[in-house]
């Protein structure tokens, strides 16, 4: 390895220090470690994974938390450029925006992370019992633990606190059976000095005690638990293993209660905000116990249901429609304990008024984020403000700034936000650092030095086998000698052996020897999965002057000896098979060449909105050349039409400031009122030319195209002048117009949202309404002001607002689509007649101005855009990202990227972080000199290729192409490895590098030889 | 159909072959290919929570199942296999 380190003295380091391992911070990491960045990632659990390792399943797609996770935290925990100091805290920060020095406090483990295979052998033999918090209460774990069985790293820890030794003295019972000497009681608290550039804090929320509110029963009865329990419950690694059973009593329960907002909008016992998850994490709950059990009868009681996000009220509607979710709009004031049955009594008022008693068998209440108990400590060491909820201080255009210059913040320690915001603020933040140190880019950061491969070309297979013990992991189940003998014969094999750990450094020492020593030219190992082990292993051989991909890995742990305990003899012939038909594939392993490909480094901007502006600014300062394409004459979108935001910052004044900012940009260069006619290329080299005939080169792609509002035509708008919408009052209200004492103001939501043809949440409405109800009631207190709703959805840190707005006397009628509003003119007045739900009666208001929260729409073009890059939108007209939760401003295709209303109706401070995010994505890929193509690709055959079109149609990342003779051609720097083309092409003229079919059939031949028949 | 209807129509068709018993002891050789990201991890998963399950089954990985090749399957049923399990 070296180090291309620069000198100490220079004042912007190109490293990063990341407070949190979650999801959010794994994000940022990994996006700053790519485009040329050092990461140090400090985490306070013994694992990496955050909040999101606990649940079970994510709305609104059912995708399963930990198959999305586990993979990024394999990457986090491989990276290079990546130093995770899990088990530590940061004790103190000093500096300046550039050039910061971090003290942090390594606590010990007790286990020698250098030494640890990670095998989990002493825990399983690990004689004490300890209640698991990460399985929040529901089983029990060992004294010397990984927080969850996909922990990163695998390094287990122990608890002092209930370690037998530490305690009483003795017992050493890991220390005895570790094969790898790595436990260590002598371990000592350490202190690391880091110096970074920059700081990112993500070290997510807390969950409120849901004990705190004794009449809901929590501790008291064993069958209420909280929603993070039931996430445990539901989850198939979880303490019941995916059985939906209640921990009293171990009984499957049928009739499910959902309580909503435990601990959250309510400012008078616990905390003023919205938990912005809560509704939609109790609707997936209910659908995914519903389909763990069709008995189950889930009710949701809740106050309004925030289904705010992009396809959330579907996924409500679902719920409803296909799953029986019975929604019950009430506060439920009591849960009582039935005598004898465990079962528990809810008292909730009905809409009609009445009181009822309702018996359910088990409990959850949907409890909110809070921030951690600690967090004042915690600010005071990054020395950084907090607003009056205890959240740090940022603003609607700064939504990522703290009050101090260098400390960047994202994810739910923001504010309350779902997974995808998560993300997105990661990736905003990875942006914004790289922007802050773009000069230091590369200056930190490890590059391997790697010696010639060996050419194999014509050699016949030597093939070196190395069959790993793993402690007694796979020996105590597989006869590890056994399976050695079997394969000394086998064609091909030079060299077999057996190895206690085959991960271990002397192991891989020996390995790289015998490759050089015996002349090997393939190399498998037999241990544990591929997924988690083959990278270290390629390292290993290539390591030795061998292309990497002359590796294979036999799974005979996970799925072999751990899955066949107790039969060793089936189990031992098991593993052998499983050996022999890698070895069949070793065989016929080729040598794959990885190739790259340079990089433009400018990008293009489709919009000159918010989006586009802030996306556009953030990679000129990241360094790259960016051309914004904006098909208006004058920049600025939508926001041209926003005066004042709900904080009252004012949006023109910040609008003009980014303008100015873009047009003294060196690095930006404006195309205004003309469009993209068309691009060619592919990432990192594209082409693109305009109508107005100007052409260019770019390396990525950012999407803003934006949205427009709907024009209603409900309600006599354009009938009668005094019927406006909430932009028309928002500029009235922002020119000066004054507002009469006694001026009556009537406003309905959801005018063109929510229903077909339209059926989504337009996401802003209800802030909207809000803001202007504040600002008539702050000019004159004796106006009236009315909003009729459906359901009021100010989210996060926005319900303080609503408060405020309930506080200045603005009155909330609720309304159901099935009894809408009715407007009549009669004598110049309007009079606005509605069926109050909540009071279960009729309402009549009579106004000086209707105002219509109309919602938003995706631009006109929007579509077109999304046909000339081959993007797809949903119904609505949408664009699709390339993964709901984890990709959230990727497409498909690589190189483009998504950010503000073409994607979903957002507020602007939302606009603002997601475009940086598509920004921090996109330098990610222009930061590159070259790009590597991934090995795993599929080969096209052009001699083989009959153009029948096959591969073109279902490619799902567009890599086939036709070429300038007509004929199907492939671009393998699209190309994913997914091998559809390779199994659907009638001619076989695409083959998958490593999956290839001769290599797949060796082993089926392999695997049918030794059957018994 | 019943029983004899089944048999006299099966008899009419060479090519089918006739049912036969299948001894007690006799267990299925199952082949399962499973996509590397999803099915591959939820086979690891099993292992991880020590969760059984016979041994006759054999897991070959591949990079996602849209790489499943008809020949695949007809290759293990031509050499005798006796079951295929496609997940991802």
């Amino acid at each position: 390895m070296s180090n291309s380190s620069s000198s100490s003295d220079k004042r912007v380091r190109g490293s990063v220090l990341i407070a949190g391992g979650g999801v959010g911070g794994m994000q940022s990491a990994l996006d700053l470690a790519e485009a040329g960045f050092k990461v140090h990632m400090v985490q306070k659990d013994s694992s990496i994974g955050g909040t999101m390792v606990m649940l079970d399943k994510t709305f609104p797609t059912g995708d399963c938390a930990m198959c999305m996770i586990s993979p990024k935290m394999v990457e986090v925990g491989r990276h290079l450029n990546i130093d995770i100091h899990t088990f530590a805290e940061v004790l103190s920060v000093e500096g300046k925006p550039g050039d910061f020095t971090v003290r942090v406090v390594q606590h010990p483990r007790y286990v020698d992370s250098a030494k640890c295979t990670g095998c989990g052998l002493c825990e399983q033999k690990c004689p004490k019992k300890v209640i698991s918090g990460y399985e929040q209460g529901l089983i029990e774990r060992k004294a010397i633990y990984s927080l969850f069985p996909q922990a990163v790293p695998s390094t287990r820890v122990i608890d002092k606190d209930n370690c037998i030794f530490f305690q009483k003295g003795k017992c050493r019972a890991c220390e005895k059976l570790c094969e790898a000497g790595a436990i260590d009681f002598d371990q000592q608290e350490e202190e690391i000095e880091l110096k970074v550039g920059a700081i990112i804090l993500s070290p997510g929320l807390d969950r409120y005690d849901a004990k705190v509110r004794q009449e809901l029963g929590f501790g008291r009865w064993p069958n209420v638990v909280t929603s993070i329990q039931f996430e445990r419950i539901l989850s198939a690694s979880g303490p019941y293993r995916g059985e939906v059973k209640r921990p009293g009593d171990g009984k499957h329960p049928e009739r499910i209660a959902w309580i909503q907002c435990v601990g959250s909008r309510d400012r008078h016992n616990a905390n003023p905000w919205c938990s912005s998850v809560c509704c939609m994490y109790a609707t997936k709950q209910a659908i995914i116990a519903r389909e763990h059990d069709d008995h189950i009868a889930p009710t949701i009681f809740y106050m309004e249901l925030r289904a705010f996000g992009k396809d959330f009220d579907k996924y409500v509607d679902r719920a409803k429609n296909d799953y029986g979710v019975k929604y019950q709009r009430a506060m439920v004031s009591a849960v009582r304990e039935e005598p004898g049955t465990g079962n528990l009594i809810l008292r909730y008022a009905k809409e009609d008024g009445t009181l009822v008693d309702e018996t359910f068998d088990l409990v959850v209440l949907s409890i909110g984020f809070q921030p951690h108990s600690d967090v004042k400590d915690l600010a005071k060491t990054f020395d950084i403000e907090l607003n009056e909820h205890r959240f740090p201080k940022t603003t609607q255009f700064r939504p990522i700034d703290t009050s101090r210059d260098g400390v960047f913040v994202s994810g739910i320690f923001q504010s309350p936000k779902d997974i995808p915001e998560t993300v997105m603020q990661g990736s905003a933040v990875a942006g914004r650092t790289m922007a802050l140190l773009s000069e230091a880019r590369g200056s930190e950061i490890v590059t391997k030095e790697l010696p010639p491969e060996t050419d194999i070309n014509g050699q016949e297979a030597r093939i070196g086998v190395f069959v790993c013990h793993c402690g007694i992991n796979i020996s105590q189940t597989v006869d590890v000698e056994q399976v050695v003998e079997s394969v000394k014969g086998e064609q091909g094999v030079v060299h077999a052996e057996n190895v206690i750990y085959a991960c271990a450094q002397d192991s891989q020492d020996k390995i790289k020897a015998l490759v050089r020593e015996k002349e090997l030219n393939r190399v498998v190992v037999a241990s544990c999965t591929p997924r988690t082990h083959e990278p270290l292993f390629q390292d290993t051989i290539r390591d030795a002057g061998l292309n990497k991909y002359l590796f294979e890995l036999a799974d005979i742990r996970e799925q072999c000896s751990w899955c066949h305990m107790g039969q060793n003899e089936d189990a031992t012939e098991k593993a052998i098979r499983i050996v022999k038909m890698t070895l069949a594939k070793s065989r016929l392993l080729e040598p794959v060449s990885t190739d790259s490909v340079s990089v433009i480094p400018a990008a293009m901007v489709i919009g000159g909105g918010v989006a586009g502006i802030i996306a556009a600014l953030s990679l000129g300062d990241q360094g790259f050349d960016v051309h914004i394409v904006e098909r208006e004459t004058e920049l600025g979108g939508l926001a041209r039409n926003l005066f004042y935001t709900l904080d009252k910052s004012d949006v023109q004044e910040f609008l003009k400031a980014k303008i100015d900012e873009i047009q003294a940009h060196p690095r930006i260069i404006l195309h205004t009122g003309t469009e993209v006619k068309s691009t060619n290329g592919f990432v990192g080299n594209f082409k693109t030319t305009l109508t107005d005939g100007t052409s260019f080169e770019h390396g990525a792609i950012i999407v803003a195209t934006g949205g427009i509002e709907y024009e209603p035509t409900e309600y006599l708008y354009g009938e009668n002048d005094r019927v406006i919408t909430q932009r028309n009052l928002e500029k009235r209200l922002a020119v000066g117009h004054g507002v009469r004492s006694g001026e009556k103001f009537v406003m309905i939501q959801c005018v063109g949202s929510r229903e077909e043809p339209d059926n989504y949440c337009s996401r802003i409405c209800c802030q909207d309404a809000i803001k202007n109800a504040i600002a008539i009631k702050e000019k004159s207190s004796d106006a009236q002001v009315v909003i009729i709703y459906r359901d009021i959805r100010t989210y996060g840190l926005r319900e303080t607002y609503y408060s405020k707005a309930r506080d200045l006397g603005v009155i909330f009628v609720n309304y159901i689509p099935e009894r809408k509003p009715q407007v009549e003119v009669s004598e110049d007045k309007l009079r606005i007649k509605a069926f109050d739900y909540m009071l279960s009666r009729d309402v009549e208001f009579e106004a000086d101005w209707l105002v219509l929260s109309t919602g938003l729409r995706p631009h006109p073009t929007t579509e077109e855009v999304g046909k000339i890059y081959k993007l797809t939108c949903n119904p609505e007209g949408y664009l699709l990202e390339a993964h709901v939760k984890l990709r959230p401003v990727d497409f498909p295709s690589e190189g483009i990227f998504l950010c503000g209303l073409a994607h979903a109706p957002k507020n602007l401070d939302e606009t603002i972080s997601q475009a940086m995010a598509a920004a921090g994505r996109a330098g990610v890929i222009l930061s590159q000199d070259k790009l590597a193509v991934s090995g795993i690709i599929s080969k096209h055959n052009r001699d083989m290729c009959m153009s029948c079109l096959t591969c073109f149609r279902l490619c799902p990342y567009g890599s086939p192409y036709i070429d300038e003779e007509g004929k199907v051609s492939h671009n393998e720097v699209k190309c994913m490895g997914c091998g559809i083309c390779a199994s659907i092409c009638p001619a076989k003229a695409f083959q998958v590098n490593n999956f290839k079919d001769e290599q797949i059939l060796a082993m089926i031949d392999t695997l049918a030889d030794g059957m018994n028949m | 159909m019943t029983e004899e209807a089944s048999a006299v129509a099966q008899e009419g068709v060479s090519s089918v072959e006739k049912t036969h018993d299948i001894p007690s002891d006799w267990s299925p050789n199952i082949l399962a290919f499973a996509c590397h990201y999803c099915a591959f991890a939820a086979a690891d998963l099993s292992g991880v929570m020590r969760l059984s399950y016979p041994t006759n089954v054999k897991i070959i990985r591949l990079p996602c199942t849209g790489k499943l090749d008809h020949i695949y399957i007809l290759r293990a049923f031509e050499k005798g296999i006796d079951g295929v399990f496609a997940a991802g």
